[in-house]
């Protein structure tokens, strides 16, 4: 009996990684193709059949990819604008996400709706004005261009707002007793309590402002302005594109993001389930 | 964005140059010059660009490489107030900055500073002329010729093509040269490719006594389907669907840049025997050629009997805005550009061929492997681009190329499509005549600013009355939540609400940037909505779209509840399946791309491997927009796997228990416990990938460009196609909103039908 069900165990176990083995290879195989592309010469790429490997690994494409543009400068760019955009969602964010789950004033719901029916309107839809809005300020190929539009996030308020009405609600009452005001509840009671699902904001923000694409393309013409995601859509052009810089350039760019979520992934994971969604 | 002909270099003495300005050694002065310059370019426009500030004390240079969607960003800033002072025009776009008088007649400054025009090629220079007026000092150019692989016509024993070669000689020769080269029943190598581009196939009209339009340039009909057009363009689709020499798969008609890269892949793997092309391609083969790995040929395009010889020529220069504050100054910069100096420079790597007749010479006497000489021997040969006079002349490409790919793809009679798409060219040319006539710049955009200001001042209005009208303990309460809400409202506000209006009235307005009027309408952008063929097959196939959303969550939730089961390493496959979500989409959308390409790719190996016959994938109407949703199902799984394996993790183990306790099967317990226990999470996830799903866009725009025959064409790229590429942000402003109307009513559904029942009993 318990043999049996433990064969059935190891059954169950074996399909698990069997179905997990596949799904993850899919995921995995176009980054792999992508990494030995990186290695191969540019003839290479248009062998067939395909080649699945480089005959020569040639690691000079990292180096000709990477000093053909200022990736240095591109880097340093959505640094930038990337860890402004982290500090503004995390304090714009928690504030209006406190105001929604914790204060009780007139019309605050409405406003909550506002917020979220903003999330529906295609980026399309504010693209072309608020270009035109940079532009009338003067912000074009300036940090200010790349990063305003990101100091916040209908998403994030609505995660802290979920995480928010999740906790406790003791302490406030007893520091309210005290009387203390709802800044005091605000900065020491919500936003300590709150560290995890700041941290899943603030890796969120990072990833959405590292990615995007779009608007850096937009508002900047300047190339000491680009962002890395726009400096690699450089290297296609109609005079061919050289496939092997480009996937250089892609595993570079993609490396960040990576080690950052490697290392971070605890809170991504951890943040959300604690919030629960619960719509 | 097109794979725009690239071209040219350029030109002339510039005596005049060498001498300082006097007076002017305190003032900088900084003058911007903006190109589509690639990596390869830059580096030696920074040159040249050096060179001049050498010579010249007190003028600094900025330069812009734009390589991706250069005329809208230069006509843009037309429009902003911000153009550069010297900027490259390449010669499709001629028109659009003409027509509006935006440009300064280089003649008169070229006669003050002793230009000798007679230097250019006399076609080139002519490409940028207009009713005596010269708009543009030549950079440089390329006619339309053949490549051939010298290899290939070396093993099969034919001799290689010479100037003079006709039709029959080519279909002769592409048909020797296609071959099953490995005997197992597939051919695999290729005597020619078709592609469906305009700029790739008006030549051979031409040649064969046919022309796209009336001489005018407004009309179509009569012209693009008479019988010498449709000749021309029947030979060229028989070689692909009659003659089979000429691969099927490889090349739908669709911008995507794999796609004619993928005929270059043919090329280079020696599996093409004869390729279509300007001197673009050059760039790309130069260092195989010198290594030896690739042998090529080149010779001008082949003639039909009795037919002219001719061919098209894409020229790029150097302009200068009549807007520019420098004048002086610009047009001694632009005649640099285009001066012998700068053009020996530029040849050190060559994009194209110099306009400028001694420097092109040289080009050619130092070329030890014969291919530059045809490019200027053909110069003689060379007609302007239609794309030179007519404005909507992209529109022209696009309908050209829908006509073209519904008789090679959809099998419909060639004379009924054709002339079935001229009236549709002719009615859309007079449609942008209409809007013509319009000349006058716009300094910034007052309006914005308004709206801005307005914007501000409602919301100032509203929180002073909603406190005014409170009463007292709410007043307090209503101030702290005001507060609170400040910093994030003052963005959502600037950024999305002002904007969202902005957008709600450029949509009652015939808006274009670059023109002064922009009349209102009315709802007339929505009544030509209803009529809009495209918008209607792009509206279905966003909806189409959607349907990946079930199976990417069942996909995720299956992955989620794995993951859930204390298997090993969780953080590791975690990471595994996030990984796609947060890479760049441009990047995985390429190697995707690559994956699906029919010869080279992943995909189509795999198949193979296994046997299976092969997909067209992006190439194909049939299977493109799946493809598609497959890459983003790869991508958005992960981020919908974090949130299910969140929301599993908040089930209480305890409901679980119970349920084993029961006597539950494995089975059960997922239907009756994690399921209903799931749903709020559920909905989060599926109302937030539906709006993601309506708002597709960058994977369709690197993949496909809404190819082949539109079957990817999605709402959003419909929008950028309407705003950018034809530049009526009015019309795209109405389809953006309907677009935000209909996702709201889905989201509404959602909620009213399904959101009920989220919640914990």
């Amino acid at each position: 009996m318990s043999s049996q069900s433990s064969i059935s165990a190891r059954l169950g176990r074996l399909a698990t990684y069997t179905v997990l083995g596949v799904l993850g290879a899919t995921m995995l195989i176009p980054f792999l193709w992508m990494v030995s592309t990186s290695l191969m010469t540019d003839l290479e790429v248009y062998q067939f059949p395909p080649r699945l490997l480089p005959e020569n690994p040639q690691w000079s494409n990292y180096e000709g990819a990477l000093t053909q543009l200022p990736f240095g400068r591109y880097f340093l760019n959505t640094i930038l604008v990337t860890l402004t955009a982290v500090l503004g969602q995390l304090v714009t964010c928690s504030m209006a996400a406190y105001a929604f789950a914790r204060l009780d004033f007139k019309g605050r719901d409405a406003l909550f709706a506002l917020y979220l029916a903003t999330m529906m309107i295609p980026t399309i839809v504010t693209l072309i004005p608020a270009f035109l809005i940079i532009n009338a300020f003067g912000w074009m190929n300036t940090y200010w261009a790349l990063f305003t539009p990101l100091l916040t996030s209908v998403w994030g308020i609505f995660l802290l707002r979920q995480f928010f009405q999740s906790l406790p609600r003791d302490y406030e009452d007893a520091a309210r007793l005290d009387g203390a005001s709802a800044w005091t509840i605000y900065w020491r009671i919500i936003l300590p309590l709150s560290r995890p699902a700041l941290a899943t904001l603030a890796i969120f923000a990072f990833m959405n402002a590292w990615k995007d694409f779009l608007w850096p393309l937009i508002v900047t013409t300047d190339n000491d302005m680009r962002t890395v995601e726009v400096g690699i859509s450089m290297f296609s052009s109609i005079y061919g594109t050289n496939w092997p810089y480009q996937m250089a350039a892609a595993v570079v760019v993609l490396l960040p993001i990576l080690i950052v979520f490697f290392f971070t992934q605890k809170y991504v994971i951890e943040g959300i389930s604690l919030t629960g969604l619960k719509g | 964005m097109l794979p725009r002909p690239p071209y040219a270099l350029l030109v002339l003495a510039v005596l005049a140059l060498a001498v300082p300005r006097p007076g002017q050694a305190q003032e900088v002065v900084t003058l911007r010059v903006a190109s589509w310059a690639n990596e390869k370019e830059f580096e030696l426009e920074t040159r040249i660009l050096e060179a001049f500030m050498e010579q010249h004390d007190g003028v600094e240079i900025e330069f812009e490489a734009i390589p991706v969607g250069y005329p809208d960003k230069i006509l843009t800033s037309f429009a902003a107030g911000t153009v550069p002072d010297v900027f490259l025009l390449d010669s499709p776009y001629i028109p659009r900055f003409v027509n509006r008088d935006l440009l300064l007649d280089l003649r008169p400054a070229a006669d003050t500073l002793g230009l000798d025009l007679d230097a250019f090629f006399p076609s080139v220079r002519k490409v940028f002329e207009q009713d005596g007026a010269l708009y543009a000092l030549p950079k440089d150019f390329t006619p339309l010729v053949m490549y051939y692989n010298k290899r290939l016509f070396d093993a099969a024993g034919v001799p290689y093509p010479e100037a003079g070669w006709s039709w029959q000689e080519y279909l002769s020769i592409s048909q020797r040269l296609t071959q099953d080269t490995d005997s197992d029943g597939t051919i695999d190598q290729f005597g020619t490719v078709f592609i469906n581009q305009l700029y790739l196939w008006v030549p051979w009209i031409w040649m064969n006594g046919g022309d796209l339009f009336n001489p005018t340039g407004t009309s179509t009909l009569g012209f693009f389907n008479a019988p010498k057009t449709e000749e021309a363009l029947q030979f060229l689709i028989d070689l692909r669907t009659r003659h089979g020499v000429a691969p099927q798969d490889v090349m739908v008609g669709n911008e995507s840049s794999a796609n004619v890269q993928g005929a270059r892949g043919l090329f280079y793997s020696g599996r093409l025997a004869t390729m279509p092309s300007g001197r673009w391609a050059l760039i790309q083969m130069m260092p195989y050629i010198r290594s030896g790995e690739i042998d090529i040929g080149v010779a001008p395009l082949p003639t039909p009997e009795g037919g002219e010889h001719v061919t098209v020529l894409y020229a790029a220069g150097w302009c200068v805005p009549k807007t520019t504050k420098h004048r002086a100054w610009a047009v001694r910069l632009a005649a640099f550009l285009a001066s012998e100096e700068a053009a020996r420079i530029r040849a050190r790597s060559p994009i194209g061929v110099p306009g400028l007749q001694a420097v092109a010479a040289d080009q050619v006497a130092a070329d030890s492997f014969g291919v530059e000489a045809v490019f200027v021997d053909e110069a003689a040969f060379g007609r302007q681009s239609w794309g030179t006079q007519v404005e909507a002349f992209t529109r022209v490409e696009d309908l050209t190329r829908d006509a073209v790919d519904e008789v090679v793809i959809g099998g419909r009679d060639l004379h009924e499509a054709f002339t079935d798409y001229a009236k549709q060219i002719d009615a859309m040319l007079l449609d942008e005549a209409a809007l013509a006539g319009d000349v006058t710049v716009l300094e910034g955009n007052p309006e914005i600013l308004g709206f801005l200001f307005l914007g501000v001042g409602l919301m100032l209005v509203f929180m002073a009355g909603t406190m005014l009208v409170a009463q007292r303990p709410g007043r307090r309460r209503l101030l702290t939540g005001y507060a609170f809400l400040a910093p994030s409202f003052g963005v959502l506000l600037v950024f999305i609400l002002v904007p969202l209006v902005f957008s709600l009235y450029l949509s009652a307005h015939q808006w274009n940037v670059i023109s002064a009027s922009k009349p209102f309408v009315g709802l007339d952008n929505f009544r030509d909505l209803m009529g809009d063929r495209l918008f209607w097959k792009a509206f279905g196939n966003t909806a189409l779209y959607t349907l990946h959303v079930p199976v990417s969550m069942a996909l995720a939730l299956l992955i989620a509840v794995l993951l859930n089961r204390n298997i090993r390493g969780v953080s590791l496959w975690r990471a595994l399946f996030f990984l796609p979500s947060i890479s760049s989409i441009v990047a995985v959308a390429m190697v995707w791309q690559w994956i699906y390409h029919p010869e080279f790719g992943l995909a189509n190996y795999t198949l193979r491997l296994l046997g299976l016959s092969t997909l067209g994938w992006l190439t194909d109407p049939q299977t493109a927009l799946i493809a598609v949703m497959i890459v983003n199902i790869w991508i958005g799984i992960g981020f919908q796997m974090v949130i299910f394996l969140a929301g599993l993790k908040s089930i209480p183990a305890a409901f679980y228990e119970a349920a084993r306790v029961d006597g539950a099967s494995a089975w059960q317990r997922f239907r009756h416990v994690t399921l209903p226990l799931l749903r709020p999470t559920t909905f989060f996830v599926l109302v937030t990938s539906v709006i993601g799903s309506f708002q597709v866009f960058t994977l369709i725009f690197v993949m496909t460009e809404g190819g082949p025959l539109h079957s990817t064409d999605v709402v959003v790229f419909h929008i950028y196609q309407n705003a950018y590429d034809y530049l009526k942000m009015g019309y795209a402003s109405a389809i953006a909103w309907l677009l935000f109307l209909v996702i709201l009513a889905i989201t509404w559904i959602q909620f009213r039908f399904l959101g009920k029942r989220v919640s914990y009993g």
